[in-house]
């Protein structure tokens, strides 16, 4: 009886098909047996070889506190470890990228890096993995000139950025000429590559990239545009910006576009506002936001600082944030530091230069009491804190926890993460945090 | 040669359920507790006699009557069908019937199914008429059902003295207890062996060396036809080896028939394959022959990762229905558990 019959017989019941039961099981144990003895090898269908590897492994100890961040232990500064490794042009060893790239599957902020220090193998394993296809769009280190005919989007991406810091006009004129092919997700990273470098040069490459029939490639160009403050779009929004804001002594009055026509809409002013926004209100902040603050002195007949500092009546919070937005876009410290006296905002600090952000930050911190809106403003600041900040956060630290220790965690968490490692011998007596910092300490000279 | 541990070390707790605890009790001579021991296991055979005869009727009544239901019906009497094996002292049997559940959510169950019960009543036909069969075969038997075999025992057989490459090492919980499983290959004898120890939840197991080191040991094997289970008789110290020696994929399945044909019960064998190349289901070789991954394993993700399209030493555990990888040698020669 062949295996197949004598399953069906045993499905529906021997005595239903007069097979005695236990003749039945001798004959199955005995094909059973013989079948798993006598399996022959299938045809395997191995995946074509990777590329040797072109930059060495990390040291030993790095790999093995990686992978115990990667069980668990103080897994909120993965991301450094991740950042430090792949400025050091180092790799992960293989059996660790699955794990990696996992993580990137769930957290985008960690992907430009995963690009970095999982190497070929890294992009191998992308190549046969859909939910890691992601990796393929970032850069590795070093492409080759080939690259922009052959490689990945990310390669592609890392090669051009290369060229514009080299030599600005060759890298846009490359992307002239093959510009209708390209797909619309590089386009618009491509646009926000040229603001490395820029120049009046560019503008009319951007000025065409307004007609681009994707949006993000449209707004991406109009952003970069509004820092050049003689482009035909800074004209054209000055022109508007002109007639919405206007100066009368110490008073300023701001009215809003009555409607967003298509030339606003080319030049980036997004129709429809965020939910809970008012339309014309949208509009008039997009104006200003996207219009050069070196205009406004002149026009309004005021400083920057007085400028930050104005009443303007109805409209002011949209155009305060139109003219944070700016500073943002177009970095500019001086308005950046007037906009931050008049509201802290935590997004114009990164506009400051390093020191002074520091300093600013410790004044805050010194004279308010620890609460959501500190954590959030000192989350705006990139690590390493330098020492006045650094020293301005553990002096509250330490009197929170005495007075208030259920407040002190998050800050504890944040100024672990931030803070120069080396500060770690003077953070003795927040346990909590003396550790971390010397958990990282000893992680990034691993890393050297 | 590094010295790294102490001779003869015991392991922690040896859990054969039902294990040999008979003791006599205060008082009786010498001679009373031979023959006390002696009508304790006169009484065990009988009772595992009588409780294996019941599981042949239970088998023959299951496949007279269609195993069509049993993904509904069969888990609840499995338990109790196990529960009595376990009184009828023969807790290898028991063992194998809890495992049955396994094979419930494969696509291909019936066959499955039908597999294990004919191999469940083969032991117990084997048991019936265990004087008749040679005597390594009968220690298998003997082994599969449940008898206790003491550690003593074990020890007393010759050792095998070797250097032995730790290949695979992997931990499971079953009834608040870890079974570690440690893999073992010789160098000089080609032997395969495993090392089997138990500790409770959340205590930690005896130290071992982990895979990748080579240790220069000597094993005692518990008795059988197709040996693996064996004991640390010796431990003399760590050698400095580098990847163990392996098989090729195209050599398995004559290596695989000889093993089942000394012990046909047998599902689980360690096997270290050199010259593999990993592939999305399964281990191949040069020539495009391979050997599929066990249902359970999923995509070999760090096994690839490691491999890279290139043929590496694989150390896997075969299974009747597919390797379980459990180490790969980098080509740095470093060990990746799996």
């Amino acid at each position: 009886m062949p295996w197949e019959e004598l399953v069906s017989t045993a499905l529906v019941g021997a005595d239903r098909r007069a097979v005695p039961p236990e003749s039945l099981l001798e004959r199955a144990a005995e094909q059973v047996v013989r079948m798993r003895a006598g399996r022959r090898p299938g045809r395997g269908r191995p995946p074509a070889p990777a590329a040797a590897e072109t930059m060495p492994l990390v040291p030993g100890a790095a790999a093995d506190r990686l992978a115990r961040m990667l069980a668990g232990e103080q897994g909120r500064l993965l991301t450094e470890w991740l950042e430090t490794a792949a400025a050091r042009r180092v790799r992960v060893p293989a059996e660790m990228i699955p794990g990696l790239l996992d993580l990137g599957a769930r957290d985008r902020s960690i992907r430009a890096c995963l690009g970095a220090v999982t190497g070929v193998r890294g992009r191998w394993l992308a190549g046969l993995n859909p939910a890691w296809a992601y990796l393929l769009a970032e850069p590795a280190h070093v492409p080759p000139d080939e690259v922009w005919e052959l490689g990945t989007s990310g390669d592609r991406r890392a090669f051009l950025a290369a060229l514009r810091r080299r030599d600005p006009a060759a890298a846009r004129e490359l992307l002239d000429r093959g510009w209708s092919a390209e797909t619309p997700e590089d386009r618009a990273v491509f646009v926000t590559i040229l603001a490395d470098g820029l120049g009046m040069a560019d503008e009319p490459f951007l000025e065409a990239a307004l007609d681009d029939r994707r949006r993000e490639v449209r707004q991406a160009a109009a952003d970069i545009l509004t820092r050049l403050p003689r482009s035909r779009l800074a004209l054209r929004m000055t022109a508007r910006a002109r007639r919405l804001v206007t100066g009368n002594g110490s008073r300023l009055r701001a009215e809003p576009p009555p409607h967003c026509d298509d030339a606003m809409e080319r030049d980036g002013v997004r129709a429809r506002p965020p939910a809970g926004m008012e339309t014309r209100g949208w509009w008039l902040q997009q104006v200003v936001a996207h219009t050069p603050l070196s205009f406004w002195p002149d026009h309004l007949g005021m400083p920057p600082d007085e400028i930050a500092a104005a009443r303007i009546g109805d409209w002011q919070r949209e155009v305060r944030m139109g003219w944070t937005r700016a500073a943002i876009l177009q970095r500019d410290a001086t308005w950046a530091r007037a906009l931050f006296e008049a509201e802290p905002l935590t997004d114009l600090l990164a506009v400051l230069p390093p020191e002074e952000r520091s300093r600013r930050a410790a004044e805050l911190v010194a004279g308010h009491p620890v609460d959501g809106q500190m954590v959030m403003m000192l989350g705006g600041v990139p690590r390493p804190w330098g020492q006045r900040l650094a020293r301005a956060v553990l002096n509250k630290i330490v009197e929170t926890t005495r007075t208030q220790p259920w407040n002190a965690g998050e800050l504890i968490r944040l100024a672990g993460e931030r803070f120069d490692p080396a500060m770690h011998e003077y953070a003795g007596e927040v346990p909590e945090l003396a550790a971390t910092l010397r958990f990282r300490f000893e992680m990034l000279k691993e890393l050297e | 040669m590094r010295r790294w541990g102490q001779a003869a070390t015991r392991n922690a707790g040896d859990a054969e359920a039902g294990g040999a605890r008979a003791g006599a009790g205060a008082g009786i001579g010498a001679g009373g507790r031979v023959a006390a021991r002696r009508t304790q296991a006169e009484q065990r055979e009988s009772r595992v006699a009588v409780g294996l005869s019941e599981l042949e009727r239970w088998l023959a009544d299951q496949i007279g009557q269609g195993i069509a239901q049993a993904r509904q019906s069969a888990p609840a009497e499995w338990d109790d069908l196990a529960r009595r094996l376990v009184d009828a002292q023969a807790p290898g049997a028991a063992g194998t019937v809890t495992r049955l559940t396994r094979v419930l959510g494969a696509e291909d169950w019936p066959g499955l199914l039908l597999g294990e019960y004919a191999l469940l009543r083969l032991l117990a036909v084997a048991h019936r008429r265990a004087a008749a069969l040679p005597e390594p075969l009968r220690q298998t038997v003997r082994a599969r059902v449940g008898y206790p075999v003491t550690r003593e025992s074990v020890l007393a057989t010759p050792a095998v003295r070797d250097h032995w490459d730790v290949v695979g090492c992997r931990d499971e919980e079953q009834d608040r207890l870890v079974a570690r499983r440690v893999w073992l290959a010789g160098r000089t004898t080609g032997r395969l062996a495993m090392v089997l120890s138990f500790s409770p939840v959340g205590q930690p197991l005896e130290s071992f060396p982990p895979p990748g080191a080579t240790i220069d040991a000597d094993l005692a094997f518990y008795p059988g036809a197709s040996p693996l289970r064996a004991l640390l008789a010796e431990r003399r110290g760590l050698v400095d080896a580098g990847p163990p020696p392996g098989t090729k994929v195209s050599q398995v399945p004559a290596l695989i028939a000889e093993v089942l044909a000394a012990d046909p019960w047998s599902d689980s064998w360690p096997l270290v394959l050199d010259g593999a190349v990993a592939c999305l289901d399964g281990l191949a070789d040069d020539e495009g022959n391979a050997l599929p991954l066990h249902p359970s394993a999923g995509v070999p993700w760090r096994l690839l990762a490691v491999s890279g399209g290139r043929p590496v030493t694989v150390a896997a555990e075969w299974t009747p229905r597919g390797l379980l990888p459990l180490t790969v040698w980098n080509e740095d020669g470093g060990a990746v558990r799996l």
